[in-house]
Parts: C-alpha cells; sequence; structure tokens
C-alpha cells in the first residue's frame, strides 16, 4: 500500500495520532499512579510510626522501652517482613528494634529534632530497598525530666514499584489493544467509505476504453460535483474534437472550390487578363471569407474550461462601443445601453466578446442613427438584446444566415458571417439566437445564454 | 498628405507605398516598429498605417509610444487578427481604425481618406466650400456641379486646402505634405499650381476661394458647406 493511497494516508496519520495520544496518556497515567502510590506509602508509613509512638511507655526503672507485647502490627515481629521498626536515645544507641529488622543496620545520617519528621529513602548495596520516616520525639517522664527520642519506621518499597510496573504494563497493553481494534475498524470503514470513489476510477477507465458514455451520478454527495464536472468536460471535450475535426472538413472543402476556379482560370486562354483579375479578386474574397468564417466558429471555445470566473458583461459592451464610435464616428450613431447592473456570465471571454462585438457590430452598420443593446441577468440565463433603426432583415434571413451558417459549405452574405459565428458560439453554451423586429424599427437580435446547470425550454 | 506605413511583410508593403503613391500621397515607409518610431517622429505625418505584427516593437507598443509622445495625428491598425479583444484593445491605446487583412487596397484608401477627412473636421466624404464640391471617394471635383478635371498634384492641394478650410497652409507645410521628403523645395513651385487651382476653379475671379498671405501662406476663404441648402 503506497502512500499515493487514501487509504493508506489515513492509516498511517491516525496511527501515529492513535500512537502520540496514547503516549502521552500512559505517561500521564504513570506519574498519577505513581504519586498516588508515594503518598500512600508515607501514610502507611505515618500509621506504622503512630502506632509505634503509641506502644512505647516508661519502664519501672524510668527509661523508655517497649512492653513484652506492645500489641503492634504483626508484620514488625515477622522477621524480613518489609516492615520495621527502630527508637534509638538521644546518643543514637537504638535502644528498640522491631524483630523484623535481622543482619542489617540501620545508619542515620541526620537526626530530626523533636517534633520534626524526616521521610528518606534506604538504599544500601545488596538489600532491600526501603522508603523510612523518621521522627524526633521529647519523651517527659513522671519525674518531671524529658530526654530526646528518635523513632523511625522504615517500609520495602518493593511492592509498591511491583505494582507500579504492573500498572504500567497494564496499561500499555490495553492501549495497543485499543489501538489494534481502531485501524481494523478503521481499515474497514474506509474499504466501505471509499467504495464509489474505486467505482469512478473503474468508470473513468471504462470510458478511456470506449465501454461506457458518462460517469454515473448517482454517487455520494462529496462526488456527484466532481461527477458532474467530469461528465461535463468529456462531453465537451468529445463536441470540441468532434467540431474541430468538422471544421477542418468543411475548411478543407471549402477552400477546394475556389482552389480549383483558379487553377483553371490560370490556364483559361478564352479568358482576357482584366476579366481574369476580376475573377482572381472574387475567388481570393470567397476564400477569406470561407477561412475567416471557418476560423471563428474553431476559436469559439463554449466555455469548456471549468475554471471560468464570471465575466461582467457591462465593461466588454462598453468596450465594444468604444471601438465602434470611433470606427464609426462619421455616422454619429446614437447607442444607448440598458445592462443590467452587474450582469456576469460564466463563459469565456473571446467568446462573448465575439458575440457582443458582430451583433453590436452588425447595428451599428446597417442602422441610421440608433442603436440599443439590453443585456438581462437572471438565475437562469443572460439575454441579450441589440436593436437597431435601420431597414430591417428580409422575412427568410433568420433561416438564411442562422441555419445556413451552421451548413458550412453554403456560402454566406458578409454581413451572415458575424449572425451565423454568433449562433455557432451561443449553440455551444446551450443557448440560441432570434431575430426579429425591433420597436426602433430596424431588427432587433436576442441572444439568449443559459446558466451552467440550466438548459433553455424548447 | 504624408503617410506613414509601418508592415513588416515587404511585398504588401512595396505594394501599399505604389497605390498610395500613385493617388498622390507622400509616403514614409518603416519594416519594423522600431524604424516606424524614428520616422514617425523625425518627419511631419498627416496619417500613419500600422500593422500590429511588427518585429522589434510591436505594432501595440509603437501606438502606444506615438500617443505617449502627443502624436495625435490618425492611426490606422492593419491586423491579420480578427478578434474582437484584439481590435478594441489597439482602439483603446489611441488607434482611430482598423481594416483586417487581406483587404482590398480601395477599402484601406478609402478609410484612410476618412481618417484625413475628420482629422481635417470634416464629417461627410464630400468636401463642400461654397460652389467648390471635392468628393474625397471618386477623387473628383465640380465647380456648382460641373466636373472640373484637375491633374493629381492639384487635386491633392486642393484637397489639402479644403481639409484646413478656414485655417493658413504655409508653404513649406504644403510642400512637406505633398512632397517627398527629399524633393529640393521650390515654393515658387506652390505659386504656380495655386495659380493654376485659381484659374480652373474661379476663372472670373467671381469667389476668390483661395486667399494668398503675403509671407505666411495660403488660406481656403470660402466657407465650409455649401451656400444654400440643398
Amino acid at each position: 500500500m503506497s502512500l499515493q493511497s487514501l487509504r493508506a494516508r489515513v492509516l498511517l496519520w491516525v496511527s501515529v495520532a492513535l500512537i502520540v495520544l496514547f503516549a502521552i496518556t500512559i505517561v500521564g497515567l504513570a506519574v498519577i499512579f505513581q504519586r498516588s502510590s508515594e503518598l500512600a506509602l508515607r501514610d502507611a508509613l505515618q500509621v506504622q510510626l503512630l502506632g509505634l509512638i503509641a506502644a512505647a511507655e516508661e519502664s519501672e526503672d524510668g527509661e523508655l522501652s517497649l512492653p513484652d507485647d506492645p500489641g503492634l502490627d504483626l508484620s514488625l515481629t515477622v522477621p524480613e517482613s518489609g516492615v520495621y521498626g527502630v527508637i534509638w536515645d538521644a546518643d543514637g544507641v537504638p535502644i528498640w528494634r522491631s524483630a523484623s529488622w535481622v543482619g542489617r543496620e540501620w545508619f542515620v545520617t541526620q537526626w530530626p529534632i523533636p517534633g520534626e519528621r524526616i521521610y528518606l529513602t534506604v538504599d544500601e548495596e545488596g538489600l532491600l530497598e526501603l522508603e523510612a520516616l523518621l521522627m524526633g520525639i521529647r519523651w517527659d517522664f513522671h519525674d518531671g525530666s524529658s530526654l530526646p527520642y528518635t523513632f523511625g519506621i522504615a517500609l520495602a518499597r518493593e511492592p509498591y514499584l511491583a505494582r507500579e510496573a504492573a500498572f504500567r504494563r497494564n496499561l500499555i497493553g490495553w492501549f495497543a489493544v485499543v489501538t489494534v481494534t481502531m485501524l481494523i475498524v478503521l481499515t474497514i470503514v474506509l474499504r466501505y467509505a471509499l467504495k464509489p470513489l474505486r467505482r469512478l476510477v473503474h468508470e473513468v477507465g471504462e470510458i478511456e476504453t470506449g465501454r461506457r458514455q458518462v460517469v454515473t451520478e448517482r454517487l455520494p454527495s462529496e462526488l456527484t460535483g466532481l461527477a458532474h464536472n467530469l461528465n461535463f468536460l468529456i462531453d465537451s471535450e468529445r463536441r470540441r474534437s468532434v467540431r474541430y475535426r468538422n471544421t477542418l472538413d468543411d475548411l478543407a472543402h471549402s477552400l477546394k472550390t475556389p482552389l480549383a476556379s483558379i487553377r483553371v482560370l490560370l490556364t483559361d486562354r478564352g479568358v482576357d487578363d482584366e476579366a481574369k483579375m476580376r475573377a482572381l479578386d472574387r475567388e481570393v474574397s470567397r476564400m477569406d471569407q470561407r477561412i475567416g468564417y471557418q476560423l471563428r466558429r474553431a476559436r469559439a471555445t463554449g466555455g469548456t474550461g471549468l475554471g471560468l470566473a464570471p465575466v461582467a458583461l457591462g465593461p466588454i459592451v462598453e468596450d465594444i462601443v468604444g471601438t465602434l464610435d470611433k470606427v464609426y464616428r462619421d455616422k454619429q450613431v446614437s447607442c444607448e445601453l440598458d445592462i443590467e447592473a452587474g450582469a456576469r456570465y460564466q463563459g469565456d471571454p473571446g467568446d462573448l466578446n465575439e458575440i457582443l462585438g458582430n451583433l453590436i457590430e452588425n447595428a451599428y452598420k446597417y442602422c441610421r442613427k440608433r442603436v440599443l443593446v439590453e443585456v438581462k441577468s437572471s438565475v437562469e440565463r443572460v439575454e441579450i438584446v441589440i436593436h437597431d433603426d435601420g431597414p430591417g432583415l428580409p422575412e427568410d434571413a433568420e433561416e438564411a444566415v442562422i441555419e445556413r451558417g451552421a451548413r458550412a459549405d453554403e456560402s454566406i452574405p458578409g454581413e451572415g458571417i458575424g449572425l451565423a459565428v454568433v449562433a455557432e458560439t451561443a449553440e455551444l453554451y446551450q443557448g440560441s439566437v432570434r431575430l426579429g423586429t425591433s420597436p426602433l424599427g430596424g431588427t432587433a437580435v436576442g441572444v439568449i445564454l443559459p446558466r451552467r446547470g440550466y438548459r433553455l425550454k424548447k | 498628405m504624408r503617410v506613414l506605413i509601418v508592415e513588416d511583410d515587404s511585398s504588401l508593403s512595396r505594394s501599399l507605398v505604389a497605390e498610395f503613391e500613385a493617388r498622390g500621397f507622400k509616403v514614409l515607409s518603416a519594416p519594423d516598429g522600431r524604424e516606424g518610431q524614428y520616422l514617425a517622429t523625425e518627419y511631419p505625418v498627416d496619417l500613419a498605417i500600422i500593422d500590429l505584427g511588427l518585429p522589434e516593437v510591436s505594432g501595440i507598443e509603437l501606438i502606444e509610444s506615438l500617443r505617449a509622445a502627443s502624436k495625435d495625428y490618425p492611426i490606422l491598425v492593419l491586423t491579420a487578427r480578427d478578434r474582437w479583444q484584439d481590435k478594441v484593445e489597439a482602439l483603446k491605446i489611441g488607434a482611430d481604425d482598423y481594416v483586417t487583412k487581406p483587404f482590398h487596397v480601395e477599402e484601406l484608401i478609402a478609410r484612410a481618406d476618412a481618417l484625413l477627412r475628420r482629422a481635417g473636421g470634416w464629417a461627410q466624404s464630400e468636401l463642400v466650400c461654397g460652389p467648390i464640391t471635392l468628393d474625397t471617394r471618386s477623387q473628383s471635383v465640380r465647380l456648382e456641379g460641373q466636373q472640373v478635371e484637375l491633374t493629381s498634384f492639384e487635386y491633392r492641394l486642393l484637397e489639402y486646402l479644403m481639409l484646413h478650410a478656414g485655417e493658413v497652409c504655409s508653404k513649406t507645410q504644403i510642400t512637406e505634405a505633398l512632397y517627398d521628403q527629399d524633393f529640393e523645395r521650390d515654393s515658387n513651385v506652390i505659386e504656380v499650381f495655386i495659380g493654376r487651382l485659381r484659374r480652373k476653379l474661379d476663372p472670373d475671379s467671381a469667389h476668390k476661394p483661395i486667399e494668398t498671405l503675403r509671407g505666411r501662406g495660403y488660406r481656403m476663404v470660402l466657407p465650409r458647406g455649401a451656400p444654400e441648402a440643398r
């Protein structure tokens, strides 16, 4: 499972996270356990020490001693029990030792003053490690005198250390079990959760080999967008390649006829030079027109790129009108703009420039004095209508210009090329072009461009 | 009229120079943007025709630099690119019109004439001063409706004066506009042609269309427009 795999990545990072989390938890718990066990040890020392102090009494000869049966903790009476007690006099000489204290000396280096408690660890080579408590006591005798004594209790640390170690072992064991269980569960969950993704990959593979046309869009909501965009890309790519192929075919076809005419013309002895020149010019114009038309068709992208930002239409219209005002200055065209504020369309800026440029230029060309550019924007679509007050188009213009424009082989009159290109570009966006009569008296050309995800009602 | 043509295709450039010269224009031509820039700033120019796809300095940069240097004569752009974005860009930075390749020379010359006319403040292709009507498209002149036969040089001289109707045109200005840059300037020639124009346009000395301002030059004194509404 390489790290390129989503599952491997998730498992790796979850494992790392769990290990770090559990390591911190284990250390924390162990520290807490150790503290509380230390406190328990000190409590036990205190209890034993108080028991020892309580058992001590003044003997008949006026000295401090313990009775024969002092009623002490039994473990003090069993040799090597791990619980030891000693009482020292003021000179540091032991006046009493518990029966458990066998074969061992307790060398005290620091004596407590009366009332003071000293906790210490007694760790001698080869002997049990002890935790000890020393307490200084000033004993008041019946005769009114008083003498300092030191009471000492020591407990073997070993049982406590063993308990701590066992606790840590248990802790690590349990956490290891939890980690492994979680990773197993996660593997199963991932396997199930990533299933749609594997299906998608499989389907894309099928598209590659031509066994499938589109990707199924019935997927978890996180993936439907991806699948939708994939289908969109596949579809536009397919349409684009068809369009390129058609354009090239059309271009070749439509150039060959004028070329053939020219070749015939060159060898035609029956035609004088003047007539040849005229014919040559006519053929060159035909070729120019066809190349222009086919290239403009091919250039239209139809907004196939997915990363297209919405394009503001107002500035494009203003730039084009500014350009045409300069070019048609003599005509003194009065152009009104009625553009919805902030009207935008998610399309290729080049396509939108061609649509608007061709339509507005036609209006400038054919108007008498007035042109009106309307842009309306809604959730579903953008509608562009260009009006002029010119003579208007003949009845059959729509068929002649738009329908025929789609068939490349037909010759289109010069002014029709722009409109035909607009119609084809709009079609790439699933849009349409309508011709009509404008309230201004001339032609009204409307282009409707549906927004992505919306289709025009037929 | 002096036209600057900046075009890198040598055969197209040669043909354009020949066509413009045949129509009485004085032509400066440059094969790249850098030389175009030099000619445009060193010589008086009435109109520049600039190809957008030029080596060295691009057409767009050339236009920008001319406008930045306050050269306000009209600029006509030639371009093989017919994308709207290109046209808009060229006109936004200061060009006045565009012609897409391939074009008919007549079309180009008509556009050039129109730009020159507009630069002289004329909106129509027919320039009318009183009884004189000059049609820039057919390059013909009528006097009270009657065709007047003019030589190419006489026509250019009259056109220049009419384009600047009401303004004083010095002999130097006229010579520079109508002759090649290396022509040996002889102001007497202008005087001779003015004399011929006066004889052809005002045989009876009724209108006195061209005024001589001693030491300063000549002026078309007839008001722009027809004497009465037609």
